[in-house]
């Protein structure tokens, strides 16, 4: 009896597919615990937004399309540009410095619901000023590499 | 960084702040060089020794161009990477013999850099590879090792796989396959990550013989021997003349005479043919293929110079690495070799 | 008392000035106290051993602290160690408390970082050798210990778990590291993501990626409406601070602080594991516990004391093993390379004087952090009165800088910033719980080394109860937080239900 309690918890463990043990124990959980909760809770809430109670997230939301989708676009085309002319200009942050103006302008703008004379003036001078004022701070005192 | 290049770059700052954004890049006066030059290294450690010898090299290097040069710890698969991606000469490399080991060791990520990079000159030493065993070993030293694993006792060795780490056990490995043939797989490896969880191996009595550098492990080794943490250094894998090139005074409270015990030929780990194997951890630059061959030069021409003057050797053996500058070719041939000799070896034991 | 000798005026402004710097670089979502210390590494050079301890001793302390004010204020952890101050902090920010919350916070913080100094001072040499006594496998439970406190965290346990186990999911993502003892083989990837994701996701992005994008995107959602600022202002007057909230807090102060100073001592076991448990031991030994989450000033003392505590305790094994307790001691141990001083079990024996100057430092550190916050508040908590439109493109563009600086210039790190901002979105809409996944992400690794290692060394599933008493004390533990977190929980629901059926 001992012997065979033994031996069921013993393990011998190949260094070469070690890389493979832990994640294989998290899916069976993680499998596991899926399955639970769609029999628990998505089946009886699907149920539900069919009865009409409640509807499906995102989909079934209103949303500010504009704004949601307008960041997104925003923050893929800064973070893809910033790249591109940083590259041009190797290692001197330059593709941070400028690309960020432009994006902290162009962001801000988005976000603004009424622009005024004075609003729009507040966000340009806070779009050339806060990124110059991070670039030389971060990029030329302390020398940290920025794209 | 030192001093002198800091209170630079704040004055420059400030000039520029008012300039508005002129020109940042110094623009190097002469020479294929210029603009901003980022050194990427093969650790992420800015505590380690490539960090720390890749910035005494990079400051003099520097100044001696007139060039802004910055050493970023990114890791050695993203050091490769970020060197793949440019050839203009504003990203250059520093590692050391992991950069081929791993690769002789079929680690992923690594490839053979003699085909994929231009090898640069190497620069400094570090002479510090190391084992030890707990202070209260029976084993008195390495011969012994070797005997007992010969004679079928297990003997376990903390290392980290796939690397520097590994070479002095593969070599450890390959002696015993030489004198015992048969025998060596009585030497196992217990395969672990940093210094700590090494160390803490032989704490917990999960290893005989452990892989250190004397930087880290020189403390415990002046321990009393009542102590759990004590150990004794067996086997420094670096040459003779190497370590016979540190500082008399050694490191530490372990002096120069103390460390040279540890290296052959009083410790000999045999190749066969009477050769035996040593181990030196080289720093060296690599480039991108297809960068400017003038640059290549220019930093040659460079680095000729700072050794000349004899500054630099001066810092590197304060921080306990040992000068070693070979220009590029001769670099290239010379880690070439290297390398070949350790494949055999690997080669052997598998 | 020679030491003294070496305390001069620039010494104790060295240490403030760090202090000063290190706030200022915590409080900036993305910026870590580790970039502090190691952008002001090469200064110590100049600076000497000495001064040069100060500097960075200060940037630790205030850095450590200054990760409260974005995790209170905008929910977003300045620092990993923060991450459980944002599930208390930002409720009362929202509530119109945050100038409380940052008191409670700065106060339990100084707490903590004194705390730990003392237990430093006087026991760093007994500690250490305390600390070698914990191998994998304890390491493994203790890791355990803190996953435990995703049960007692989630508003419905089995959807947290979940979650949890998820954030571990996400974590393994890489290659099994070589530099854990691992074999470096990748997994959970396609090949095409390799050259990307070698090394998985870095912890820091997908940190200020779902906690800081994913909050602008899912403002950007509701259309980035401003008037929450006026209200909130409005509401500050009801935020009045006084010290009697201290009261009978006590016990959970000290008990945090230990525990940081503790967790901070284990090599490897990582900072952000010290707020996560001293959260737990509060959820679950504390009577009134049923608040924390939604705003309660215990739950901020519990992590800030822990986070702070970390200074001390992750000093103990660098400077009595020569190995350091967490990432930014690792960064410190090149202060004393650069200078050619090793540092080992017998540092503090032979270098006195530099040990007592470290303690110096670090105290003095600590006062003027406390001053410099506790005074600075009123200010710095008007940064949620900045209108959105400006505040946000902001917050994404230090993201930026963070995310890239981080790993020293990584390009995929930034963009791992928005694919965890669109995942944190998603997983707050699909009704998968945030906070879980996080703990998940940050233990995952950990867990993994130790769990697979445990069994390598020892063959076989028993060691984890059989190798040592202490691996016996923390499965009580673990036990005693399973068994609190399941009574906890069926107790909620009947009381719901029983509102539900008034």
């Amino acid at each position: 009896m001992e012997s065979g309690l033994t031996s069921l918890l013993s393990v011998s463990i190949d260094f070469e597919t070690s890389h493979l043990l832990f994640p294989r124990i998290v899916h069976w959980v993680m499998g596991i615990l899926f399955a639970i909760i769609l029999v628990t809770k998505t089946i009886p809430f699907l149920a539900a937004v069919k009865r009409g109670e409640r509807t499906i997230p995102i989909v079934g939301e209103s949303m500010d399309g504009f704004r949601f989708f307008g960041t997104l676009a925003l923050i893929v085309a800064y973070f893809y540009l910033m790249a591109v002319v940083g590259n041009l200009f190797p290692y001197t942050g330059y593709g941070f410095l400028f690309v960020s103006m432009v994006f902290v302008f162009l962001m801000s703008l988005m976000y603004m619901h009424e622009w005024t004379k004075k609003g729009v003036i507040i966000v340009l001078v806070n779009a050339i000023v806060a990124p110059s004022l991070v670039w030389f701070i971060l990029a030329k005192l302390f020398k940290i590499t920025l794209p | 960084m030192s001093m002198p290049s800091i209170s630079k770059t704040l004055g420059t700052s400030i000039m520029m702040a008012g300039m508005a954004f002129g020109s940042a890049t110094a623009m190097a006066a002469d020479g294929p060089l210029r603009g901003n030059v980022r050194v990427v290294i093969g650790s992420t450690s800015t505590g380690g020794d490539t960090y720390q010898n890749s910035n005494i090299v990079v400051d003099a290097l520097a100044e001696k161009l007139d060039i802004n040069m910055k050493v970023d710890a990114v890791g050695a698969s993203s050091a490769f990477r970020t060197l793949d991606r440019d050839s203009r000469g504003n990203t250059l490399m520093i590692f050391h013999d992991q950069s081929y080991l791993g690769y002789l060791y079929g680690v992923e990520g690594y490839e053979d850099i003699f085909e994929k990079y231009t090898i640069g000159p190497t620069v400094a030493i570090n002479p510090g590879n190391a084992y030890l065993v707990p202070k209260d070993s029976p084993y008195e030293n390495l011969n012994q090792i070797i005997e007992a694993a010969g004679n079928g006792e297990e003997i376990r060795v903390a290392i980290q796989p796939g690397g520097v780490s590994e070479i002095g056990f593969s070599a450890l490995k390959n002696a015993i396959s030489i004198e015992y043939p048969g025998q060596e797989d009585n030497l196992v490896a217990v395969n672990t990550g940093s210094q700590s969880d090494k160390n803490q191996q032989l704490f917990d009595d999960q290893a005989d013989l452990i892989n250190g550098t004397v930087q880290a492990n020189e403390q415990y080794t002046r321990l009393p021997e009542d102590d759990q943490k004590a150990m004794r250094f067996v086997w420094l894998t670096a040459r003779q003349g190497t370590i016979e090139q540190a500082p008399e005074e050694g490191l530490g409270q372990t002096s120069r005479e103390q460390l040279l015990q540890y290296v052959e030929p009083n410790v000999n780990v045999t190749m066969g043919d009477s050769e035996s194997f040593t181990f030196d951890k080289e720093f060296f630059f690599l480039y991108n293929k297809d960068m400017d061959p003038a640059i290549v030069d220019q930093i040659d021409e460079a680095l000729v110079e700072i050794y000349q003057e004899g500054d630099i050797q001066e810092t590197q053996k304060k921080s306990f690495f040992i000068p070693d500058f070979k220009p590029s070719e001769e670099a290239s041939e010379y880690l070439k070799e290297k390398m070949s000799r350790y494949e055999s070896i690997i080669e052997n034991i598998k | 008392m020679e030491f003294l000798s070496f305390l001069d005026f620039s010494f104790f402004l060295l240490a403030g000035f760090g202090a000063l710097v290190g706030i200022i670089f915590g409080a900036i979502p993305g910026m870590t106290a580790t970039m502090a210390v190691a952008v002001c590494l090469p200064l110590t050079y100049a600076l000497g051993l000495h001064h040069g301890l100060a500097l960075l001793l200060g940037l630790y302390v205030g850095g450590i602290s200054g990760g409260m004010v974005p995790a209170v204020l905008l929910n977003i952890p300045g620092t990993p160690s923060s991450i459980t101050t944002t599930f208390d902090g930002y409720p009362m920010a929202q509530k119109g408390e945050g100038e409380r919350a940052l008191r409670v916070s700065v106060i339990a913080s100084v707490i903590g970082g004194l705390i730990s100094a003392v237990v430093l001072f006087l026991f760093a040499p007994l500690l250490a050798d305390f600390s070698i006594k914990f191998s994998y496998v304890e390491k493994f439970l203790i890791i355990l210990l803190a996953l435990s406190v995703i049960a007692s965290l989630s508003s419905n346990m089995l959807v947290g778990i979940f979650s949890g186990v998820i954030g571990i999911w996400l974590s393994l993502i890489g290659t099994y590291s070589i530099s854990d003892g691992g074999n470096g083989h990748t997994r959970l990837m396609f090949d095409f993501m390799e050259p990307y994701l070698f090394e998985g996701f870095s912890l820091l992005p997908v940190l200020i990626g779902i906690f800081g994008i994913s909050t602008i995107l899912l403002e950007a959602e509701k259309g980035v409406r401003s008037e929450l600022a006026s209200e909130r202002v409005k509401l500050g007057k009801s935020s009045q601070f006084s010290f009697s909230i201290f009261k009978g807090r006590l016990t959970n102060l000290v008990r945090s602080s230990f525990i940081g100073t503790f967790v901070g001592m284990l090599p490897g076991v990582g900072g952000s594991a010290a707020s996560v448990l001293a959260y737990t031991q509060e959820k679950n030994l504390s009577r009134d516990s049923s608040e924390m989450g939604k705003g309660a000033p215990q739950g901020l003392m519990a992590s800030e004391s822990a986070n702070n505590a970390l200074t001390g305790g992750a000093l103990i094994p660098l400077l009595s093993l020569g190995i350091p307790g967490d990432s930014t001691t690792a960064v410190l141990i090149g202060a004393f390379t650069l200078q050619g001083i090793q540092v080992g079990p017998l540092f503090i024996p032979e270098n006195t004087d530099t040990w007592y100057i470290m303690m110096t430092a670090l105290v003095f550190a600590n006062f003027v952090m406390f001053f410099v916050m506790f005074y600075a508040i009123k200010h710095i908590a008007k940064v949620v009165m900045v209108p959105k439109y400006i505040l946000y493109p902001l917050i994404v563009m230090m993201c930026v800088v963070g995310g890239y600086a981080i790993n020293y210039g990584i390009m995929f790190d930034v963009w791992t910033l928005l694919i965890f901002g669109l995942l944190g979105y998603l997983v707050q809409k699909v009704g998968l719980e945030v906070a879980p996944l996080i703990i998940g992400f940050i233990l995952g690794g950990q867990a993994e080394v130790y769990f697979v290692k445990s069994l390598e060394s020892f063959g076989t599933y028993s060691i984890f109860f059989t190798k040592s008493p202490i691996a016996v004390v923390l499965w009580l533990l673990i036990a005693a937080s399973v068994i609190f977190s399941v009574v906890m929980g069926l107790k909620n629901r009947k009381a719901s239900r029983e509102e539900a059926s008034q």
